[in-house]
């Protein structure tokens, strides 16, 4: 068969799967994210914030298969709307987002495929399932073939801890368990790449141990991870590189491996010119 | 095919195993049928037998009238309430991330409230022809084509909702409009033709006129397809109009929402 005859038959997103599969997992190519404020009718009544809030100014980086990036950044610096783009829930105002080469404006239904998201204050779950019943919900949306399926909630049921709660309804559930499930709803796809928007911030000590030796092993097994914190404990025990945001602009994108928490503390505060009341306080 | 029959079963067995699980909810919703085909039992009786609208028994006039309003006006608000809650619990965004398609997912979950609006409106029309009474004459055939197309709007109102809803965060406001205004102009308890001329001529625009109609045809009359060809023709102008165009509009309207943010507004 003649070379372009093979590429004629390929459709234009399989070609673009197979670029993406030697191309950065995820790319951010000067994006830009603006959120528009449009007060109601009759605004002197009660007055509300006219204008805009830019939340993502021209932000470019690169996340390969299998690294582990932390975005650390003040609130409203654009942590969460990073990932959301990357889930596509926002759709960007200027430049592009790809993960696994395939933009995610466009081929939405592709990127959607490849990425599992966790958020904080995770109660976007039907409480009147059990968690098992909520798992097996979400992996028929997500496609998760059938004869897998129990097989896969078993396990990330397991690997979060919640196999003694599985058939418990999700309404009877603590915050921490919340969380817990909401970490194994973005694992039981088995996604090239996992989203978590401060995943741990509801989690026990061990509980958060057991997530970071987790995080490690799934990175090792070729999952490209990106997760945003206020930790730097956390940053420093699973990050592979940092990025830095202050309203909406990278400030640093750089390797962190075996960084420690206090200087990555040290560097946050230096670079956001925060004020780190707690280490003249208390001495950190 | 496989993959989508397999999303419907995991949204129909999601709300089976919430509805079965509100304990009373069943109770109260049995009860609720039961009290309403009384009052319009008696309504009924007390209005005498001489009044038979469009030449039919007063009381399985106003069963399927009300049955099928009711089930129009209660499978949209089921439909919105998913969705509002869907947003209220941020459930909205996480869903928006699986593999199933935005505007595929609101059409499963739009037939998966309709499903148990079904099962209640078939519950209403057997309670009161068993308990009641009420005579009727079936056409199954025409039955099962009024419905269908019957089902088909109630779909598109649905999505309507569930537009307005991501839109405006005013869903509501399409179902306060059935709620108060359709359900004189629509025949459910009166026939159109005692309306005011203008009224009436304004009734006919209605969708629901038609379709409450149709199903009084096909019960109550045992009226086969050609007998009742007309409203059918015109049920099916609404739906193959009213269904395109409310999918379209919900597909706009969830792009716009993720390229405002406001997805899980409400």
């Amino acid at each position: 068969m003649r070379i372009d005859t093979i590429i004629q038959s390929l459709s234009r997103a399989s070609i673009c799967a197979v670029i993406g599969n030697f191309m950065e997992r995820v790319a951010f190519e000067s994006v830009g994210k603006v959120f528009r404020h449009r007060p109601a009718l009759f605004n002197w009544l009660g007055k509300e914030r006219e204008g805009q809030t830019v939340a993502l100014r021209n932000l470019s980086f690169s996340a390969a298969e299998g690294e582990v990036i932390v975005l650390l950044g003040p609130n409203g610096s654009g942590k969460t709307t990073t990932l959301k783009l990357i889930s596509t829930v926002l759709l960007p105002d200027a430049g592009v987002v790809r993960v696994g080469g395939f933009d995610a404006a466009r081929n939405a239904g592709e990127v959607r495929r490849q990425v599992g998201i966790a958020v904080a204050s995770e109660r976007s779950f039907f409480v009147r399932l059990s968690a098992r019943e909520n798992l097996n919900f979400f992996a028929a949306l997500d496609e998760v073939p059938h004869s897998q399926r129990n097989g896969r909630i078993d396990e990330v049921l397991h690997n979060t801890g919640l196999e003694e709660q599985a058939d418990t309804l999700v309404m009877k559930f603590s915050s921490g368990m919340y969380q817990r499930l909401g970490i194994a709803r973005a694992l039981v796809k088995q996604p090239s790449v996992l989203l978590l928007d401060e995943p741990t911030r509801s989690l026990d000590a061990a509980g958060t141990a057991h997530f970071w030796t987790m995080i490690r092993a799934l990175a090792q097994q070729r999952t490209t991870v990106l997760l945003a914190t206020h930790n730097f404990s956390e940053a420093s025990a699973i990050a592979d590189r940092l990025l830095l945001l202050r309203r909406g602009e990278l400030l640093a994108n750089r390797t962190s491996k075996g960084e420690s928490a206090e200087t990555l503390r040290a560097f946050y505060f230096g670079m956001t010119g925060e004020i780190d009341e707690a280490a003249s306080a208390f001495n950190v | 095919m496989i993959s989508t029959l397999d999303k419907l079963y995991a949204v129909l067995r999601r709300d089976l195993l919430t509805a079965v699980r509100h304990r009373s909810g069943f109770v109260l919703t049995l009860a609720g049928v039961l009290t309403e085909l009384a009052a319009f039992y008696f309504l009924s009786r007390a209005i005498g037998p001489g009044f038979r609208p469009d030449g039919l028994d007063y009381f399985p006039f106003l069963l399927v009238g009300t049955g099928v309003y009711t089930f129009f006006v209660m499978s949209t608000q089921a439909f919105l309430n998913a969705v509002q809650q869907a947003q209220q619990t941020g459930t909205l965004e996480v869903l928006m991330t699986t593999s199933t398609a935005p505007a595929e997912l609101i059409v499963l979950s739009s037939v998966s409230a309709f499903a148990g609006n079904l099962f209640n409106l078939t519950v209403y029309l057997v309670a009161g022809i068993a308990l009641f009474r009420a005579s009727i004459h079936v056409n199954f055939f025409s039955l099962l084509v009024a419905a269908t197309l019957c089902l088909t709007i109630a779909l598109a109102l649905g999505i309507a909702a569930a537009t307005f809803q991501v839109a405006f965060q005013k869903g509501s406001a399409l179902v306060w409009l059935l709620g108060s205004g359709a359900w004189f102009l629509s025949g459910a308890m009166f026939s159109i033709h005692s309306l005011p001329a203008p009224l009436e001529v304004f009734a006919r625009s209605f969708p629901l006129t038609y379709a409450v109609d149709s199903m009084r045809r096909a019960l109550l009359e045992g009226q086969s397809i050609s007998e009742m060809a007309s409203t059918l023709v015109i049920l099916t102008g609404f739906a193959v109009t009213l269904l395109p165009f409310a999918l379209a509009g919900l597909s706009f309207s969830l792009r716009r929402a993720r390229q405002n943010g406001t997805l899980s507004f409400y």
